[in-house]
């Protein structure tokens, strides 16, 4: 018995090694394959309906528009834009050296169909039913015509991935829409299989691209569940490169990669960042000078320090980053515990009966309901020290996304944690006022401030006609941020991406990092 | 009623109830299916909400989506998934087979093995080898199982490079879905192994000092027959639950597993179902873990009753 047992060990063992010799090198090798890591997984091959799907797929199906290194809207598939006085009709002459993978010509065409398909099936695009008219194609271009004045359509536009309505047209329900197959598109790469059971995505490149070459053959981005893991790939050399969309590759694992010696990375502002939210509409936050004491109470450089690992810069009271266009500067937010105590007792919060907790307008112990998601945890741990010094008590509660969706719509909290995308900074009025405007709603927004003068400049910027106007409101946006404190900013972060100094030329847009058509025309095989 | 009556109209009971409770408690957590669809920086209209509601049913009333829920059960419909963008029974289909691949072989092997070296083990309590082997398996049963699975990964994959780090496959040949699962099976298995290992050392000590194998002793047996002919067959009784039990929830088990290798099965997909409030697929994979679970102990009241006789009188 023993011996047969010590039989089945040494098979056992003898097989590791067996397998893992014989499977070595199982990569298909035809060709220059760029690999991407990422930890955003891909849940359904649907480009439509699957957020992380839509992001990968801006590569096959390039939007109309794109972000330019210094946040300015300029062409992609459009060769560029024009507006009318009255910033009613905007028009986009299409470039005319497009075609699909499967051969088609692209025409504008395709880009009046994708418009007019998105705004009647897709839920976020509805916004259009009740700003675009009429979508035309006059010539080379594509018109759209609004029954108001809209200055962020071109914005808009860098985010819609184009359609082929030789293949969309048939399809009722965009959003259930899946394909692992062959996506046709336009792009100099296309996704050729989606593989969900091996959490790999294939590009392949577009034989009827006519634009300037790309350098390597296939693109494979490979999905991970597991962020540790991920990191183990990219010292090991399976991935070229990682990737996240509005996230950067964790500061704590850059050493490890630096110390391989064959890590660079490429380093951006981020546009998106970590603030502290409040619930505008209850008590005391709704006090702009409680907000202003909570603004000093907050030790900015040690967050920064142990949030982000000293990878970005204290913010100002503007809380806008210097990454976004037509950034003002403002006050830095500044830590400093008895300005923060003084303001509050001029404000008539105090510690009458001497128990280390100052007393609301009530007579009430202060007690904060702090809402954090886990992703925040450690980062509410730490405001909730500053709030115990500056002697307002707190309550935490960690929960998971949806339920701080849930409960943040409700109104049931006074204090949470939580970030803005980058996209999330420019939506609505640009300039983080997605964020907060009242009449609006989302996942990841906030919705509490009803204050007329922010909702009037809102408005302002969503009508303005010229870049002048629309630059003097981000700068009334910013200073009104600085005034009223409706959110801090606890830092302005970089975005760090890693990649092998095997490969060269990588380029980062604000909007969506690395994944982005001229960064995939640029990279190439160092030499 | 007879005994087998009584028995299946008590699972019967069960199924009803386990399949309401499927219904209930995704809806008793905060969110629902549209909470979190669409991604944190997507802003939708009043009207879109509305239409998506509707489409998802969630428009209609509780007592209504029940009715909804239990007429689909009797079609067999397991519905569809709006995060997923698919019939539920398709999702589960695909990712079942990847689960039943990765962790049966764990399973059985972890059974076989965690049984017979158990026995082993607690017959020849006193031997050096088996104390040590003891030790071993201990460590293993105490170690927090996702560590072992990064250390298991960190060793075999990544600094001996033997293994993939992570999925299922890359080619989809035999051979190389065989070299990706090897070491989360053989991880699953030492799992399996450690904690089957564990009871029955234990169950063979408690038997092994009853006056039944002392007697054996006396009329002459070899030492292996005592264990394998008589010592064993009670001793494995509380192994015989706990494998049932493990067989219940084999679709949902390997969830640490799934995730440190990045492998999409039926754990990472109830996980994730869980944090996105997908209904749908909490409900259909609810409902097979819940006929597995049933099942099992059925399988498991059956053995015990051919193998304990006092069951079968009572």
């Amino acid at each position: 018995m023993r011996r047969s047992l010590y039989k089945l060990t040494f098979v056992l063992l003898l097989s590791i090694l067996i397998l893992g010799t014989v499977c070595q090198g199982g990569e298909d090798s035809s060709g220059t394959v760029l690999k991407i890591g990422t930890p955003n997984v891909v849940k359904s091959a649907s480009i439509l309906g699957d957020s992380n799907m839509g992001v990968l797929a801006h590569l096959s199906n390039p939007t109309l528009m794109k972000m330019a290194e210094d946040g300015k809207i300029v062409g992609l598939t459009a060769k560029s834009y024009e507006v009318s006085e009255d910033g009613k009709v905007w028009t986009f002459p299409i470039n005319d050296d497009l075609y699909w993978s499967d051969g088609q010509k692209f025409t504008p065409d395709d880009v009046q169909f994708t418009f007019s398909y998105l705004r009647d099936n897709y839920p976020a695009a509805g916004w259009m039913k009740n700003t675009v008219d009429n979508i035309s194609v006059e010539g080379d271009a594509v018109v759209f015509k609004l029954n108001k004045p809209y200055s962020r359509l071109n914005l808009e536009f860098a985010t819609y991935p184009i359609l082929a309505r030789h293949i969309w047209e048939k399809v009722d329900k965009p959003m259930e829409y899946t394909n692992e197959g062959e996506n046709v598109g336009y792009g100099p790469f296309y996704i050729s299989k989606t593989d969900l059971a091996a959490g790999v995505v294939y590009f392949l490149k577009n034989p009827y691209w006519k634009g300037a070459s790309p350098k390597f053959d296939s693109l494979v981005i490979h999905t991970y569940s597991n962020m540790d893991v991920l990191s183990l790939a990219l010292e090991k050399g399976d991935e070229d490169a990682y990737y996240k969309y509005a996230g950067t590759y964790p500061y704590a694992s850059m050493q490890k990669l630096k110390d391989t010696g064959n890590f660079d990375f490429v380093e951006k502002d981020n546009i998106g960042l970590i603030f502290l939210g409040m619930n505008l509409q209850k008590e005391p936050m709704s006090d702009i000078n409680f907000r202003k004491a909570l603004s000093y109470a907050i030790n900015y450089s040690e967050i920064l320090k142990l949030d982000a690992l000293g990878y970005g810069q204290v913010p100002n009271a503007g809380f806008v980053p210097p990454s976004m266009m037509d950034f003002k500067e403002t006050a830095k937010l500044e830590h400093n515990l008895t300005q923060a105590k003084s303001i509050l007792a001029d404000a008539g919060y105090k510690d009458t009966n001497a128990n280390g907790i100052v007393e609301g307008k009530d007579g009430k112990d202060i007690k904060l309901a702090f809402l954090t998601r886990t992703d925040y945890q450690r980062t509410a741990e730490l405001m909730a020290e500053y709030l115990k010094l500056l002697g307002i008590d707190s309550e935490m509660k960690s929960v998971d996304s949806s339920t701080w969706i849930k409960q943040k719509d409700a109104g049931e909290y006074d204090l949470t944690i939580t970030r803005s995308t980058p996209w999330g900074m420019l939506m609505h009025a640009n300039w983080g006022t997605g964020y907060f405007d009242s009449r609006r709603t989302g996942e990841g927004v906030l919705h509490v401030l009803d204050d007329p003068v922010f909702l009037k400049l809102c408005d302002d910027i969503l009508a303005s006609t010229s870049e002048d106007q629309l630059k003097d409101y981000a700068y009334d946006l910013q200073d009104y941020y600085a005034e009223n404190l409706p959110a801090i900013a606890l830092y302005w972060s970089k975005v760090e991406t890693p990649y092998n100094r095997a490969w060269q030329g990588w380029y980062s847009d604000p909007l969506y990092g690395i994944f982005n058509v001229d960064n995939f025309l640029s990279v190439e095989k160092s030499k | 009623m007879s005994l087998a009556a009584k028995k299946v109209s008590r699972y019967i009971i069960a199924i009803i109830i386990i399949f309401s409770l499927n219904f209930v408690i995704p809806r008793a957590m905060p969110g629902d299916p549209l909470t979190n669809l669409l991604g944190e920086d997507v802003i939708l209209t009043d009207s879109s909400v509305t239409t998506l509601r509707s489409e998802m049913g969630l428009d209609r009333s509780f007592s209504q989506q029940y009715l909804d829920y239990w007429r689909s059960i009797l079609k067999l419909d397991l519905g569809y998934s709006f995060h997923r963008h698919s019939p539920v029974s398709d999702i589960i289909f695909t990712r079942m087979k990847w689960t039943l691949l990765l962790a049966l072989p764990s399973l059985l092997l972890g059974g076989v093995l965690g049984t017979v070296l158990g026995a082993l083990a607690g017959w020849r309590c006193e031997n050096r080898s088996q104390k040590m082997k003891t030790a071993f398996f201990l460590g293993v049963y105490c170690t927090p199982p996702y560590f072992l699975c990064l250390l298991a990964l960190y060793l075999f994959s990544f600094k001996f490079a033997l293994f993939p780090l992570k999925g299922f496959y890359d080619t989809g040949s035999a051979l190389d879905i065989a070299h990706h699962l090897f070491l989360p099976i053989l991880v699953m298995t030492l799992f399996s192994l450690s904690r089957n290992y564990m009871i029955m050392r234990g169950s063979i000590l408690q038997e092994k000092s009853s006056l039944y194998a002392t007697y054996a002793r006396a009329k002459g047996l070899y030492d292996a027959e005592i264990l394998f002919r008589h010592v064993f067959k009670n001793a494995l009784l509380p192994i015989i639950t706990l494998l049932a039990m493990d067989f219940g929830f084999i679709l949902s088990g390997a969830l640490f597993v799934e995730i440190v290798f990045s492998m999409d099965g039926m754990g990472n997909l109830i996980y994730d179902a869980l944090l996105s409030r997908d209904y749908p697929v909490l409900q259909g994979s609810f409902l097979i873990i819940t006929l597995m679970v049933v099942s099992a102990n059925l399988l498991a009241d059956i053995l015990y009753s051919r193998l304990d006789p006092r069951v079968r009188w009572h």
